[in-house]
């Protein structure tokens, strides 16, 4: 049966077969072959292997390090799987990560006199407010001008890389004389707690994991969620049906800003406590990553996020304890995702040839009559 | 006939699609230096045997000959190096390239820095030779659509193409324009070089070419010197059913008050060309109105500025006295059967459950506290399913793996559920087997029975003839004539359908 299965458009790529076994086989794959290339640097994959799956199980600490780390994943991962649902691919995640820590220093360097849990939330809403705005430029250029929301993101990322780089050393917000460009010191009530003795744990994976269950929840179960599916499905069918898709596409897109954001504001209050120059490096693109490989289910995010952070603190015990690069995490995960697609867009392929062969069976036969007009 | 003269032959061809036979062994000849159209009704499997030709389809068997030798042909380079060149319907040319650019694309070349010199000069001599004048320099975005096709086929003649094959070329052209075609195409084929044109357009089809084949639901079904063929002898050749469709009896409606109207509508298809011209209709409650004619001549715009789907340049509708501007997402006032119900009408990745639901999602009871209530949107789905008898074991399966019989009852079911005052069905039994075709015709029969005002789109003559108490025949986005249901002759819109009235015609 293929009734679990689902095809996602792939801006570059093409269409490609998602479903939980052809991921597992994709992840299963890109660990084999980055065994091969462990083995290639004169390390034996099974040592290296078992020193990672330490590195993240050892201790209690080691998995809080696992959590910490899923933290900006989970909340990423998230926002780009929601454009998914709608059709829209919302990789701006690392630019919201930055909009959104700014927000949160603007409001948690100055001593409010709040108590911590409202002064919190107050960083939480004005780092959504940023990064939510800052969304909604993509989001309007894409729903009203048609201008490619990939290119539009990602471009629109640097310039919050660099504006965060003035704030930290230019503006009245950056601490002067530092060795590094940085922000003043937050606010004792702007911090997050720390959950456990000893570790650097924070509440942020645990808002990252709620989060991905309510989203799961808000598409499944609300009208809302029903809008954003039928318009990832099929466009014209929306229009048909009387949704406003323009509005629709800025909504999902500034939902997908508002999460990033969020995510940026709790690595600076719950891990950084300062704002620095960048601070994320990277974070924002895994989580798009993270959601591909979760098929744009909010489910699977947390699953692939947890991954991923598994595979990046384990990684970095191997590259202690056996000596391969410590970059070698960064390849596993990149080969995971290549796989990933590859094993999607593989099977897609194999299935079109055969509907064309044999029309019987019917899966993707739609699909490629409207690509081929 | 000498076999050696024969330059194209595409013998046998057959080509399946799920659920759908595009060709059916249509085998095609074409002469050197001969004009052979191909024409039939949209969906007939035109474009799918000229896929076939240039290899982007292989079909599922058949032969091809060029020349004589039977050649396969895998990609279009392998149809270019066979001497094949296609103009597509809708252009292939890289908008932001130069023409000259446009033109040597693909061209191998041994190269390492481009030399646009001869390509230039050669270009430039094509120009003169077909009086088909660009300016080798201009980016291509610029140009207008008629130039584009220029380019386009100025770029199959530069690659020495020894068969050329029009795709529908007239449609984004101006009168003046097409008739600079007309010119080329002789020019090309005194040279020895044969055209393909395909076309539902009767009387180009006359004026061109030396020989026409009709395709029909993916059939040949004749092939026509066109000397001795009329423009009624093909448009019964390309639109007469085999199947008669029995009128069925019915009641008169008493009350006749106006519900759509419609005056001086003007409106644009998507490339910014009228489709429908300075258009008048009122369709009163309890009538059938068919609206007869061949494809694309305004239909489909017609029927999205109805819905609310379009928005008509000028001109004002109103239904029930209201202005019109989104009744769609109102089932209970406007039902609308759109004309591809896999591409507008249906989520095909949704169930059928919600896919009856996908306008009313958001209604009591199958919204409570913000909510979707999936025992309600069940409980629904099973009513449906039993009222408007859509097999479907459930209403949980995706609604894709329904036949298309059943996916329109879907749609009908939704869309006419809620008893709206106007139902427009825009080829609502298109691509339907015959069972399916009359129980589409009995449920329309019924909505007019019940007071409902009907607009009923389609391309097949019989069945609009079978079913409407009104008839507007439509060409080039006017009406052309209107008829009486009872007594209207095939012979009559057939004549109406090509843009002649029947007292023009004497």
């Amino acid at each position: 049966m293929r009734t679990k299965e689902k095809i996602i458009k792939v801006p570059f790529i093409g269409d490609l077969i998602y479903s939980s076994g052809h991921t597992i086989v994709g992840i299963l794959l890109g660990i084999f072959t980055g065994g091969l290339l462990i083995a290639i640097s004169g390390v034996n994959p099974f040592l290296a292997y078992a020193s990672m799956f330490r590195g993240a199980f050892n201790s209690l600490q080691s998995f809080s390090n696992v959590l910490v780390r899923s933290s900006p994943l989970l909340l990423g991962g998230i926002g780009v799987a929601i454009g998914i649902k709608s059709g829209v691919w919302n990789t701006g995640i690392e630019g919201y990560m930055y909009i959104g820590a700014i927000g949160a220093t603007i409001v948690a360097i100055p001593e409010l006199g709040l108590p911590p849990i409202i002064h919190i939330l107050l960083c939480f809403i004005v780092a959504m407010l940023f990064a939510g705005l800052w969304g909604a430029i993509p989001g309007y250029l894409r729903a009203y001008k048609g201008v490619n929301e990939v290119t539009a993101t990602i471009m629109l990322s640097y310039v919050a890389i660099y504006f965060t780089n003035w704030i930290v050393s230019g503006s009245p917000l950056a601490q002067e004389g530092a060795y590094f460009p940085m922000s003043l010191p937050f606010a004792k009530s702007s911090l997050l707690s720390i959950l456990m003795k000893g570790t650097s744990l924070h509440p942020g994976p645990f808002i990252g994991l709620l989060m991905c269950i309510i989203f799961h929840i808000i598409l499944k179960y609300t009208p809302f969620g029903f809008r954003t599916r039928m318009l990832g499905h099929n466009p014209f069918a929306a229009q048909y049906a009387g949704i406003n898709s323009k509005k629709q596409i800025v909504i999902t897109m500034v939902i997908g800003a508002m999460l990033g954001g969020l995510g940026g504001a709790i690595e600076v209050l719950g891990l950084k406590h300062r704002l620095y120059m960048e601070f994320v490096t990277g974070v924002g693109y895994e989580s798009v990553a993270v959601a591909l490989v979760a098929g744009g289910e909010p489910i699977g995010v947390m699953l692939s996020a947890l991954f991923f952070s598994i595979l990046k603190v384990g990684g970095a015990t191997m590259s202690i304890e056996t000596g391969v690069s410590s970059s070698m995490a960064s390849i596993i995960i990149a080969l995971c995702v290549l796989f990933v697609i590859g094993v999607g867009v593989a099977d897609s392929k194999r299935l079109k040839k055969r509907d064309e062969k044999d029309p019987g069976k019917k899966t993707l036969s739609f699909k490629m009559e409207e690509a081929v007009k | 006939m000498n076999e050696n003269s024969i330059l194209l032959k595409m013998q046998d061809i057959s080509k399946s699609f799920p659920g759908v036979l595009a060709n059916d062994h249509v085998t095609i000849e074409c002469e050197k230096g001969h004009v052979l159209g191909l024409l039939g009704e949209n969906g007939a499997g035109k474009t799918t045997l000229m896929n076939i030709l240039y290899g982007l389809y292989q079909p599922d068997q058949g032969k091809i000959f060029v020349d004589g030798k039977q050649v396969v042909i895998n990609s279009p380079s392998e149809a270019i190096n066979h001497g094949i060149g296609m103009v597509h319907q809708h252009f292939k040319l890289v908008d932001t390239l130069s023409v000259i650019e446009n033109v040597i694309l693909g061209i191998p070349t041994n190269k390492a820095v481009l030399d646009f010199g001869p390509a230039k000069k050669k270009l430039e001599k094509l120009c003169k030779e077909y009086e088909l004048f660009v300016d080798p320099e201009e980016i291509v975005w610029r140009l207008p659509v008629g130039k584009q096709q220029w380019v386009e086929i100025l770029k199959a003649l530069y690659r020495d193409c020894k068969v050329l094959v029009l795709d529908e070329p007239t449609a984004v052209l101006t009168p003046s324009e097409s008739d600079q075609l007309c010119r080329a195409i002789r020019k090309i084929t005194e040279q020895g070089r044969s055209v393909v044109f395909i076309s539902h357009k009767l009387r180009e089809v006359i004026e061109i070419t030396d020989k026409v084949t009709v395709i029909r639901d993916g059939k040949v079904i004749g092939t026509v010197n066109t000397k001795e063929a009329t423009q009624s002898i093909l448009a019964e050749m390309m639109v007469g059913r085999p199947v008669t469709i029995e009128r069925k009896a019915r009641p008169i409606i008493k009350e006749h008050s106006a519900v759509l109207v419609m005056k001086n509508v003007n409106a644009f298809d998507d490339r910014g060309v009228q489709a429908l011209k300075d258009f008048n209709l009122t369709v009163h409650a309890g009538e059938i109105v068919g609206v007869a004619g061949v494809d694309g001549n305004g239909q489909r715009e017609l029927s999205e500025c109805i819905a609310g789907l379009r928005k008509p340049s000028s001109g004002s509708i109103t239904i029930q006295d209201k202005q019109v501007t989104n009744v769609i997402a109102d089932p209970s006032f406007v039902g609308f059967i759109p004309e591809d119900r896999q591409k507008t009408g249906l989520v095909l990745d949704f169930t059928v459950a919600e896919n009856l639901l996908i306008k009313d999602y958001k209604e009591k009871p199958y919204v409570k506290n913000g909510f979707l209530q999936y025992s309600e949107i069940k409980k629904h789905a099973e009513h449906m399913i039993k009222k408007y008898n859509i097999k479907s074991p459930s209403g949980d399966i995706k609604v894709k793996t329904l036949s298309g019989g059943n996916q329109q009852k879907v749609v009908i079911a939704r869309e006419l559920d809620a008893q709206p005052v106007l139902d427009v069905a825009s080829h609502p039994t298109r691509g339907l087997d015959l069972g399916a075709v009359s129980n589409v015709h009995d449920i329309l029969l019924n909505e007019r029975n019940r007071g409902a005002a009907v607009l009923f789109i389609s391309a097949e003559l019989q069945e609009v003839i079978a079913l409407s108490d009104r008839i507007i025949v439509l060409y080039s986005g006017q009406i052309m004539g209107e008829l009486d249901g009872e007594t209207a002759d095939q012979f009559t819109i057939g004549q109406m359908m090509l843009g002649q009235t029947t007292e023009a015609k004497k």
